[in-house]
C-alpha cells in the first residue's frame, strides 16, 4: 500500500481506539490487532504525531503501583475521523468504478 | 532478556541521541512490557514480543531528524571552566572554520544532488518545448509552401515528443533514486554522531 496513505489510515486508527473513552498504549495495539498488526515503536511514533497536531492529549495515571499514560481524543481529533469518514465514500465510489468490470466478468 | 536488560541496550543504542526523547521512548517500551505482563506474559516473552534492540533503536533514530541530533550532539555536557572558555576562544579560529567548511560540504553535497534532478527535469522541459515548437513552426512552413522544410521540421518535432515521454520515465526514476540517496545520507550521518557518543 502506498506508504503516504497507510499512514494517514493509521492515524485514524488510532484516534478511533481511543474514540469512545481514554486509552493507553498496550490497550490500543489489543484493541487494532484483529483489524491491522502496529508495533510498537509505529505506535509511539503515531501517537506522538496525534499528540503535536492537538488530535490528543496525554495524561499520566497511577496504575497498580506504577505510571501508566492514557491517551485522549480532543474535539480536533473527532473531526478528523469525521472528515476520514466524508472522504472514504468517495473513495469506495472510485473503488467500485475501478472494479466495476472485474464484478461483471 | 529481562526488561532491564532490554531498556539498558536500548539506552546503550540511543547515547547521544536528545536526552527527553531517549527518556520519554524508554518509559513507553517500559510500559508496554508492564502492560504485557499484566496481561499474562513473562517477563522474557513480553520483551520479545516488543523486538529487536536494533531493529527499534534504528527506527528511532530515523524518527528523529538530523537537525535535533546534531545540535544535540554540538551541546556541552558539562558547564565550561575559565581556562577552557579562553582556549575555546583562541582556538575558535581554527574549529569555527573547520565547522563551517564541514556544513559547507553537506550543503554543497545537497545542491549537487539537488541541481542533477533540476537539470534533468530541465532537459525534459526543453525536448517538451521543442516538440511543441517544432510542430507549431512546421506547420507555419507548410502553410507558406514550403512543404519539405515544414515536413522536416514536424518530423524532428515528434521525435522531440517521442524521447521526451522516454526521458519522463527516465527523470521520475531519477528523482526517486536521489531523494533515497538523500534520506540515505542524512541516515549516515545521524548514525556518525550516535556512533562518537557511545564510543
Amino acid at each position: 500500500m502506498d506508504i503516504q496513505l497507510k499512514r494517514g489510515l493509521l492515524d485514524v486508527c488510532v484516534l478511533a481506539a481511543i474514540k469512545n473513552e481514554d486509552s493507553y498504549g498496550y490497550q490500543i495495539i489489543k484493541d487494532m490487532k484483529p483489524y491491522i498488526e502496529l508495533s510498537e515503536s509505529t505506535l509511539y511514533t503515531i501517537l506522538k504525531r496525534l499528540e503535536l497536531s492537538g488530535m490528543l492529549t496525554v495524561r499520566t495515571s497511577e496504575h497498580g503501583g506504577r505510571l501508566r499514560k492514557y491517551y485522549h481524543i480532543t474535539k480536533a481529533g473527532l473531526g478528523r475521523i469525521e472528515d476520514f469518514k466524508d472522504g472514504w465514500r468517495e473513495v469506495m465510489l472510485i473503488y467500485q468504478f475501478v472494479t466495476r468490470e472485474d464484478m461483471d466478468r | 532478556m529481562t526488561k532491564q536488560e532490554f531498556l539498558t541496550a536500548l539506552r546503550e543504542r540511543l547515547c547521544g541521541l536528545p536526552k527527553q526523547d531517549v527518556e520519554e521512548r524508554l518509559g513507553f517500551y517500559s510500559e508496554m512490557i508492564d502492560d504485557r505482563i499484566e496481561d499474562g506474559c513473562t517477563e522474557e516473552e513480553a520483551v520479545l514480543a516488543i523486538g529487536s534492540v536494533d531493529g527499534i533503536a534504528a527506527q528511532i533514530i530515523a524518527d528523529i531528524p538530523l537537525t535535533k541530533i546534531a545540535k544535540e550532539s554540538i551541546r556541552p555536557k558539562k558547564h565550561f571552566k575559565a581556562w577552557e572558555i579562553v582556549l575555546l576562544a583562541l582556538g575558535s579560529p581554527i574549529w569555527l572554520s573547520l565547522a563551517i567548511a564541514a556544513a559547507a560540504v553537506i550543503l554543497s553535497l545537497y545542491v549537487v544532488l539537488w541541481s542533477v534532478i533540476i537539470s534533468v527535469w530541465s532537459v525534459f522541459a526543453a525536448l517538451v518545448a521543442c516538440a511543441f515548437g517544432g510542430i507549431a513552426a512546421g506547420a507555419i512552413f507548410a502553410v507558406n509552401g514550403n512543404g519539405i522544410a515544414g515536413g522536416a521540421v514536424i518530423g524532428a518535432g515528434l521525435i522531440c515528443a517521442g524521447v521526451s515521454v522516454f526521458l519522463f520515465f527516465g527523470c521520475c526514476a531519477a528523482t526517486k533514486g536521489i531523494l533515497l540517496l538523500t534520506k540515505q545520507i542524512a541516515l549516515g550521518l545521524k548514525k556518525c554522531f550516535v556512533r562518537k557518543e557511545s564510543v
